[in-house]
């Protein structure tokens, strides 16, 4: 019984369209959005007012945010925030651009990393550079320049950084101390972690009782191994001076990974648990793995499960080579204050609610609860050792076109894509062979996104 | 006479009268089904842009980029799969166990239950539990496997195995139902046709053979149609295990469609309605089909 499912969130979309054509406008309510918006000052809030806030946090997430949320009450007695969690990142913007049509949008909506250069095109916010240089917000003393320089868009702050997370390597420092190796001097480059996964894998007799390596398929890895290798994922300088035409991971850090991986799978050092994170978390959580990357929003979870079972340590993401200088890209997701439709109180109410979630005070409470990387560098910072270092990774490099991420119209798209590309690339198991070559699978995984590329490109032009 | 002129009078006023009872289900089926149809074969033949707003005609176009889309028809065929690995074994399960339990044994009550009770598992609940039971590292199913030394398997990470993966998800989450319908038709097969076959010498297989499965050809047939339609549709076991992974080995049209329509930031309704609609007619040619073909054999009583 799943098909009514989509068939029904089809059908909101087709009603959706169906307003959209009744109401005869929509196309003209962006023109309220983008450089043209202005920011009201803090008179326009006259009287109590409340605003919508959609997101996209979960469980003890969503619950950090309820109390963030009373706390501004608090602070502001005129304006009310209301949190509505709208699914998962990817449903926000399918929920985001229903909302669109419908000029229904939220005064404030979450937006994960990779939806920022569509939200950039769809020009429906006010961007948030407007409402700094409104208060003459200090953004360097409030926002950690590698954080920002994600959401900079022709060198202006378009959206606030909220959630923000860092790649790490976790290592089951139980297992490595039993390997004989130091925990304290964890591998830096992926050719150093292969040698600790040959000595961590453990058999008995022929089966695998514990593997030495093991990550998700996942796209965003690729993203972060290019940037440590200081390269750009797109073309314009990873798409800052202008639309991106086409993705770079056919060739580089891509395709190396990809290798790499795939012999740890085929030598059996490593287990493939495919796309799904959640297969691989699963497989470190419960001991079967010994090292491990994933990002720092597992972190929580994974101090949880360790319990009593294992001890837990983080190290700095590897590196693709030793001779490599980049660094690695933020992930997470921003706020975005909508124009298009909105009135000016709205704007500025949720402004403030955005301001005061970035305060060095909100930012460590909110670090604290969901172990996300506190935006704010004056946020005192958790002081469970295995958070500084994510902190320290990131505090430690200088923002680069390379770390501060791909700005791509089918980001998401571009992600999967990659996805596709390590599926073909990396063997099932132990002793079976990939069914392409690593160049050629990330190499045709990149030139599968063209079409998808001119296409936005063309519509947005 | 009189019978006559009611007959005439009859159908204008209860044509009336059932048109008033229908409209509740006619408006939601119009509001639900005809609309988004209609919607669906407009959107078919518009581009989209960055939004998901229809913005110029483009005739033909979305059709002409699915099909030129390896990916497409590689969907079609996994689709085509999917359907077999799901519906014949799901309904001659369903069948074995259901003969079975005729068989007088205790517990039969339980039994049935049991194997009814997994239609009472959503969708969702039923793929988390089997992507837990399927994984690589830490699954149950590769745990039973090592203690009979057979090496790990990729079940859901090995292309040529995923597919028949997801499958067994799917055919123990139909098998319950299944198992509730042919169970109400061998309970409604009159005894005294028992009891005559029995007389006659009839038992065990050539009984069953002869008299419980062409007795129970009118829920068989139910089931085949519906079986192949809800195949055709599946989409949260697909989201779930696999993500249509790997490598598109199990991205049925469904799948396909939710992809290029919400799936990755993507909005591109365009191409997705052109799929539907060939989603629409493979679903229509294959009940066709099946009326044509096998109702013929099905025996009313």
């Amino acid at each position: 019984m799943t098909l009514p499912r989509s068939r029904t969130r089809g059908g909101l979309a087709v009603v959706a369209a169906l307003s959209l054509a009744l109401t005869g406008c929509g196309a003209d309510g962006g023109s309220e959005g983008g450089d043209a918006a202005t920011a009201p000052g803090p008179e326009a809030i006259t009287e109590p007012i409340e605003i919508e806030f959609w997101h996209s946090m979960k469980e003890k997430n969503e619950l950090a945010i309820k109390a963030m949320v009373e706390d501004f009450k608090k602070a502001n007695d005129k304006i009310t925030v209301k949190p509505v969690f709208k699914g998962d990142y990817d449903q926000m913007v399918v929920a985001y651009k229903q909302a669109i049509q419908q000029e229904a949008t939220p005064p404030l909506v979450q937006i994960y990393d990779i939806g920022s250069r569509f939200m950039y095109d769809a020009q429906q916010v006010v961007p948030m550079y407007k409402f700094i240089e409104k208060d003459k917000f200090d953004q360097n003393a409030n926002i950690e320049p590698n954080i920002a320089s994600y959401y900079t868009i022709g060198g202006k702050l378009w959206s606030m950084p909220f959630n923000s997370s860092a790649p790490l390597l976790y290592m089951n420092a139980d297992a490595v101390r039993k390997a004989g190796l130091d925990p304290d001097k964890p591998p830096a480059t992926l050719d150093e972690i292969g040698e600790w996964a040959k000595k961590l894998t453990v058999k008995d007799g022929s089966t695998v009782t514990q593997y030495g390596f093991n990550a998700a398929l996942y796209g965003w890895f690729v993203e972060q191994l290019t940037a440590q290798d200081n390269a750009e994922y797109c073309d314009n300088g990873n798409g800052r001076s202008g639309l991106a035409t086409k993705v770079n991971f056919g060739t580089g850090a891509g395709p190396k990974f990809a290798q790499w991986l795939g012999d740890l799978v085929k030598e059996g050092y490593a287990t493939n648990t495919g796309r799904p994170t959640d297969q691989a978390q699963n497989a470190f959580k419960t001991g079967t793995v010994a090292l491990h990357l994933e990002s720092t929003s597992a972190l929580g979870g994974y101090t949880e499960a360790a319990k009593g079972k294992f001890e837990l340590r983080t190290a700095p993401f590897p590196k693709p080579s030793a001779t490599s200088t980049g660094g690695t890209i933020i992930g997470g997701a921003s706020l975005w204050i909508n124009a298009a439709g909105h009135s000016d109180a709205e704007k500025r109410a949720a402004w403030e609610f955005v301001k005061f979630a970035n305060s060095a005070e909100q930012q460590s409470k909110w670090h604290a609860a969901t172990g996300y990387v506190p935006v704010n560098p004056q946020a005192t910072s958790n002081d469970n050792p295995n958070f500084q270092v994510a902190v320290t990774q990131l505090r430690a490099q200088q923002p680069s076109p390379a770390t501060s991420g791909c700005l791509l119209g089918v980001m998401p798209e571009a992600r999967k894509a990659a996805e596709v590309g390590l599926e073909q690339a990396v063997p099932a198991g132990a002793g079976q062979e990939a069914k392409t070559s690593a160049d050629q699978a990330m190499q045709n995984a990149a030139a599968s996104l063209q079409s998808s590329i001119d296409k936005y490109n063309a519509n947005v032009k | 006479m009189e019978a006559r002129a009611i007959r005439r009078r009859g159908p204008t006023g209860e044509h009336r009268l059932s048109l008033l009872y229908l409209a509740p289900s006619l408006l939601i089926f119009a509001i639900f089904v005809f609309y988004p149809l209609g919607r669906t074969f407009y959107l078919s033949t518009m581009g989209t842009d960055i939004i998901g707003r229809a913005n110029k005609f483009v005739g033909l176009d979305n059709f002409a980029d699915m099909f030129a889309d390896p990916g497409f028809f590689k969907a079609l065929g996994t689709t085509a799969l999917f359907v077999l690995f799901t519906v014949i074994p799901s309904i001659f399960g369903a069948l074995v166990v259901v003969l079975l339990l005729e068989s007088r044994i205790s517990g039969q009550r339980m039994f049935r239950t049991v194997f009814a009770l997994p239609f009472a598992f959503s969708v969702a609940t039923a793929s988390v539990i089997f992507a837990l039971i399927y994984n690589p590292a830490v699954g149950m199913a590769n745990g039973i496997l090592s203690y009979v030394g057979v090496e790990r398997i990729g079940w859901l990470t090995e292309p040529d195995l995923a597919l028949i993966s997801v499958s067994i998800t799917t055919v123990w989450m139909t098998l319950g139902y299944n198992v509730l319908v042919l169970s109400a038709g061998v309970g409604a097969i009159p005894t005294e046709v028992v009891e005559a076959a029995r007389l006659d010498g009839a038992t065990g297989w050539r009984l069953h053979r002869r008299i419980t499965i062409p007795m129970l050809s009118p829920q068989l047939f139910f089931l085949i149609v519906i079986s192949t339609i809800h195949s055709l549709q599946s989409f949260g076991q697909i989201h779930i295990l696999t993500k249509g992974g790997p490598d598109g080995a199990t991205s049925t049209l469904v799948y396909w469609i939710y992809e290029k329509a919400f799936s990755y930031g993507s909005s591109d309704f365009g191409t997705a309605s052109a799929a539907a609609i060939v989603l629409l007619v493979v679903v229509l040619v294959c009940t066709g089909v099946q009326f044509g073909v096998l109702e013929r054999k099905v025996h009313y009583r």
